[in-house]
Formats: C-alpha cells, sequence, structure tokens
C-alpha cells in the first residue's frame, strides 16, 4: 500500500524536506469496513479515527498566517504611509514588494534557509515578504482615492496632517485596506501550506505525508482544514470591515 | 430682504457683528512654483467688518488661489493679509484655519461621519467638551433649518442642498469671526441655490459675519455681495465697489464686458417696488357716483381708476364704459391683474408688466391695501436716473430675488 514517491524521497535523503513518520498506527480505522483496503478517496472512518493528527498543525497553520499577515499588514502600513507623504517613494516601493511577490515561495525559502536557517520563522518571512505588494497596493489606492473635496475641506477647517490621515484619510480607505487584508489572508492560508518545505510545520506537513502515499483521505482532510481557514478569516474580515464602516451601507441606502 | 416681523432685520439694525473682523490684503501676490506669472497680482483691498465681498471673475483670474492665501491653504507670496489688525502669517496654519470658516463647491462633508458628527469638527479640536459640543451642534442644526433626527444620518443619505446647509453649519461651529466660501452654491441646482443664497443672506443678517465669497457668477455676486471685487486674469482686482457702483459705473471694458450688456437690467433686482415713487390712480368703490371719479381722471398720473372695496383692496380697472353709468359698478370690466406687492423686487415688476401685457399694475401692502400703481414709465425713468446709485445697500437689507 505505503509506495514512496522517488522525488520526495530524494529531497528528505537530502534532509530538504521533513517527512512525518508514517508509522503502521496511521491506517488505524476503528470503523472497519474496508474503505482504507479498497483505496477509496475519502474514508469518513478514518477522518472520525485520526482528527487529533491535524489539531497542531492547524494550530502552526494558524500562527503562520497570524503571523504573516500582521507583521505584512505593519510594514505595507509603514511603507503606505510613507509614500502617501513623500509621492516619489511610491514607485519604488511598488517596485520592490512587486518583485518580493513574484520570487516562487520555494525559492525563498531554500534562499533563506542558510540566514534564517530551518523553521516557522523562515517560512514567515517569505510568506510576509509575499503579502506586502497586495497590502501596501491597496492601502495605497484606498488613501490616493479619497475625494479631494473631503481633503481641502478638512485642511481648511483646520486638521493638521496627521489629524487628517487618522481622522479623515484612513477611515475613508478602510474598505479598501480591508480588502487588501482579505486577498492577502486567503492567498497566505494557501501559501502557508508550503512551510513545510522549510520545516515550518502547518497543514502542509500532512499534505506531504499523503503525497507520499496513494492514500489521500489525508490530504483532503488538511485541504479541506485549509479551505475553511480561509473561509473563516475572509468572514472575519468582512464582518469587521463592515462593522468599522458603517457609513457604506448607509450611502447605499 | 423683507423685514420679516423677527430677528433677522432687528439683528442687523444692531449694525455689524461687534466680534467681526476686517480682512485686508495689502499688496498681496502670488506666483506658484515654475509659473512665470503671477496667479495673484497685488491686490490691495479691505473687507469692512461684518460685509460679504464677493470675489468674481473669469476662470483663471486668481479668486480661488487669493481666497485660500487668507487660510493659508495657498502661502502668499508677497504681501500681507490682516484679519483684525493681526497678520495671518503669525502662528500656526491650523490654528489659524479653525477660528475662519471654510466652505467650498464639493462641500467636503466627511462621508464617515454623521452629520453631527461633521459639524462637531471644529469644537472637537478646540477642545470643546461634550455637552457643550451637543447644544452647539443642536443650535446649528435648527439654524440651518434641518430636522433634529437628520442629526445621526450620514452625508451621502442628505440631498445636495441638504449637505451644503451642512457644509455652512460645519463652517459656523465655533462662530468664527471670518468666513470663506468658494462657489459654496456653484454645484447645486437653480431652483435650490436660490433657496440657499436667501437662506444665506437671512443668515448673514443675524450673524454679521466678515464674508469672502468667491463665484464665476456675476449675478450671483450681484446678489449677495455688500462689495464686489472684480479679477481678470492674472489675479488683477479691475474694480473693487459696491453691486450698484458696479452696475452704474463699470471701470473699464472689462468689467462691463463681464457685468453685461443687460447691466441696467440688473440693477433691477436691487431695488423693491416700495423703493420708488409710485403713482396714484383714481379710486372708487362699488356705488360711488361716478362724477368725480371722471374728474379726478383728468389730472390723474394714472389714466384709470381702480375700484376697491371697503378694505382699499383693488378689485379692478375701471373702464371707460364703466364710468358711464350713474354709479360704480360692483364688477367692472377687468379686474386687477397683475397686483404686485410692495416687497417684490422691480425687475419682478417688469416682468409682471410684460406678461399680463398692461402698462399699470396696482401695488399693495403687507395687508393687500392699494400704496400705488407701478408703471413700465417708472421703472425706464428709475434706470435712467441715478437713484439707483445708491451705495448704501447691504445684501442683507437687499430685496431677495
Amino acid at each position: 500500500m505505503p509506495e514512496p514517491a522517488t522525488a520526495l524521497s530524494t529531497l528528505t535523503a537530502h534532509g530538504l524536506l521533513p517527512l512525518a513518520e508514517v508509522s503502521s498506527d496511521f491506517f488505524r480505522d476503528r470503523s472497519g469496513g474496508g474503505c482504507i483496503e479498497e483505496n477509496k478517496l475519502f474514508c469518513p472512518g478514518w477522518v472520525a479515527d485520526n482528527w487529533d493528527r491535524y489539531v497542531d498543525p492547524t494550530l502552526q497553520h494558524l500562527v503562520l498566517v497570524g503571523s504573516a499577515v500582521a507583521a505584512g499588514f505593519l510594514i505595507a502600513f509603514a511603507m503606505a504611509i510613507l509614500a502617501h507623504r513623500n509621492r516619489w517613494l511610491a514607485t519604488p516601493f511598488l517596485a520592490g514588494t512587486g518583485v518580493l511577490y513574484t520570487i516562487p515561495s520555494i525559492a525563498f525559502f531554500f534562499l533563506l534557509l542558510p540566514i534564517t536557517g530551518r523553521g516557522a520563522l523562515t517560512a514567515i518571512i517569505a510568506l510576509t515578504a509575499f503579502n506586502l505588494q497586495i497590502i501596501f497596493r491597496n492601502i495605497t489606492t484606498g488613501l490616493r482615492n479619497v475625494p479631494p473635496g473631503v481633503t481641502n475641506a478638512a485642511r481648511g477647517i483646520g486638521l493638521t496632517p496627521s489629524q487628517m490621515l487618522w481622522q479623515v484619510e484612513l477611515p475613508l480607505a478602510l474598505p479598501e485596506i480591508i480588502a487588501g487584508l482579505r486577498i492577502a489572508t486567503v492567498s497566505t492560508v494557501a501559501l502557508a501550506t508550503l512551510a513545510v518545505f522549510a520545516n515550518g510545520g502547518g497543514l502542509g506537513t500532512e499534505i506531504v505525508v499523503g503525497a507520499n502515499i496513494t492514500f489521500k483521505t489525508g490530504i483532503i482532510v488538511a485541504g479541506s482544514l485549509a479551505i475553511l481557514m480561509a473561509i473563516l478569516f475572509d468572514g472575519l474580515l468582512l464582518i469587521g470591515g463592515r462593522l468599522l464602516s458603517p457609513w457604506q451601507r448607509a450611502a447605499l441606502s | 430682504m423683507p423685514p420679516e416681523p423677527g430677528t433677522p432685520r432687528a439683528a442687523r439694525e444692531q449694525g455689524p457683528n461687534p466680534d467681526a473682523s476686517a480682512v485686508r490684503f495689502e499688496h498681496v501676490s502670488k506666483r506658484y512654483p515654475g509659473s512665470g506669472v503671477d496667479a495673484v497680482s497685488d491686490l490691495d483691498f479691505e473687507v469692512p467688518a461684518g460685509e460679504i465681498c464677493v470675489l468674481v471673475g473669469p476662470s483663471g483670474c486668481g479668486k480661488t488661489t487669493a481666497l485660500r492665501m487668507v487660510n493659508r491653504t495657498v502661502e502668499m507670496s508677497s504681501g500681507e493679509i490682516t484679519i483684525g489688525g493681526r497678520s495671518v502669517r503669525e502662528g500656526d496654519p491650523a490654528r489659524l484655519r479653525r477660528e475662519i470658516g471654510y466652505v467650498i463647491q464639493q462641500i467636503g462633508l466627511f462621508p464617515h461621519r454623521t452629520i453631527a458628527d461633521n459639524i462637531a469638527t471644529v469644537p472637537r479640536l478646540l477642545g470643546w467638551d461634550k455637552g457643550r459640543i451637543a447644544s452647539r451642534v443642536e443650535e446649528l442644526i435648527g439654524l440651518i433649518g434641518l430636522d433634529p433626527e437628520m442629526a445621526d444620518r450620514y452625508p451621502a443619505q442628505l440631498s445636495g442642498g441638504q449637505q451644503q446647509r451642512v457644509g455652512v453649519a460645519r463652517a459656523l461651529a465655533v462662530d468664527p469671526p471670518v468666513m470663506l466660501m468658494d462657489e459654496p452654491f456653484g454645484a447645486i441646482d437653480p431652483i435650490n441655490r436660490s433657496r440657499l443664497q436667501n437662506e444665506f443672506l437671512r443668515l448673514q443678517a443675524e450673524l454679521g459675519k466678515t464674508i469672502l465669497f468667491v463665484t464665476h457668477d456675476v449675478d450671483e455676486a450681484i446678489k449677495m455681495g455688500d462689495r464686489v471685487a472684480v479679477l481678470k486674469k492674472g489675479g488683477h482686482l479691475a474694480q473693487y465697489a459696491t453691486p450698484t457702483e458696479l452696475l452704474m459705473e463699470p471701470a473699464d471694458d472689462f468689467v462691463e464686458d463681464f457685468v453685461g450688456a443687460d447691466r441696467a437690467l440688473k440693477r433691477l433686482a436691487l431695488m423693491r417696488v416700495r423703493d420708488v415713487d409710485l403713482w396714484t390712480a383714481p379710486v372708487a368703490m362699488a356705488g360711488d357716483p361716478t362724477g368725480p371719479v371722471r374728474q379726478a381722471l383728468f389730472s390723474a398720473e394714472v389714466p384709470h381708476a381702480i375700484l376697491t372695496d371697503r378694505d382699499n383692496r383693488p378689485l379692478g380697472w375701471l373702464s371707460a364704459r364703466d364710468l358711464a353709468a350713474e354709479r360704480v359698478p360692483e364688477l367692472p370690466d377687468s379686474i386687477a391683474d397683475p397686483v404686485l406687492d410692495a416687497d417684490s423686487v422691480l425687475r419682478d415688476g417688469l416682468a409682471a408688466l410684460l406678461q399680463g401685457s398692461s402698462h399699470y399694475a396696482p401695488v399693495v401692502d403687507r395687508r393687500g391695501a392699494l400704496t400705488g400703481v407701478l408703471s413700465v414709465e417708472i421703472i425706464s425713468d428709475f434706470l435712467a436716473s441715478d437713484e439707483a446709485a445708491e451705495p448704501d445697500h447691504g445684501a442683507a437689507d437687499r430685496p431677495l430675488a
């Protein structure tokens, strides 16, 4: 039944891919029924017996996504504010984050290995770098889309530049900022499954286990958990954004 | 404005707001970086405290630049602007701006804040306590005639006219002595614009602010201004005068052209029917003997007699046939139409005369009693006379067209 895939074995042999031990215990299915023996695509009985395998990877995944999005947001936010004050910075920032966005994540992991070593930190750095472009672009667009009449009036009635930023421009840019965070979060949930290649844990570990054998239920479970996590984050951001911008619905009514 | 039995006129008669400050331009010029010519060139004039000064001119004449140098949203290149004798260049621009009301064409309400919060912006910046802010907001919402329950709505839920009223309320929040208004009614449809203009003049009669008002519309300038500064390209002041002076004696061809070929007619919007010497017509009530009426017609200014009721209200014109009878009939040949309100402006009076294709129209006071007769001749005599040149008509005293 378990058949090693040669390419992955090679990676493992070079110590680049940490494969979880697949013990004989792995194929435990107390509900029986021959689902595993028949090698069906999805065996619910197996899931019922093995759900605890996914607790730690899920938590790791949450940490990966949470840290990468939070760090990406903080850095991109600072860059966007700088570029807002000094317009000439916008172009180099956009180009720089664009390059980081385009580097394939796995290549990034391997490039970082000599510097940050193997582990979650490497994965988080790469995922953060990937996020910057999306978030930066959205904050910048949001700030730019504030109607000129509003900023003209705000300045004219005596708001200082920082009052204008925090009280007028950022609140009005919020819908775009939230939209950027939603895209970044969902992409990061998906990309974080590659963290396993940097030994960064997460749901990717369970997917790689599944990749190594013909039994696919594990992949389906890990993948579904990632999808659920993406939907959950997306929904939370959507609701949070709505709550923070009640005027938007007023504008439509 | 018509003397409403109430506050506005009474307030106006107390003179300008003692807190208002004169705004003085002293040889002010502005040249934008990279431009070879001045946007504003050597502006030198004073807006007396409590008056509305309208800056008017074609696009590119620097009127908005001139306005914005007062609150330093544009910095002047040379010269000096003072408010109440104090240079605007002293101190922090943001602090200066909080003491100057600012209303713009795009209104610029904060879409993410409720109406109440929008109005409360400057009081909050100045650190007023909550109770004071709340009562001021309530007062202002009343002042601009908005329904109090609008306070919790967002700007997008209001009509353009309502939004502009809120923009004015926001500018008035801390009762600034000076207000800058940059085409404030420019984006409003003509009917509502006229209404907003009238409302604002009524408000100004009460508040007596010193106001700089920018428009490209000469009719608006004449209607709103106590004084009008006409600017021409390059930011040169072509003329600074009262609306009447502007219409009577344009300083040069540019001003004459800008004011328009119909400037004589425009003057008619500055005077009310009761301000001119009306003619008298013989009057009679039903049942009166016709003899004396016929007699009176020989020496009367108006060659027709008017039938009135017991309260001296005009009912109609008596024709020769009516007067051929022994007694004045109850129903005259022609009813009195149009009848003019003494408070209406001469322009509307002329329009009514032309529309009714009659030479004469009875003029009545507020109770409807006859006070005289307006004729086309009176209007043409008025236009030919110097009477329209009396320069003392403040905008707030002026009829609302």
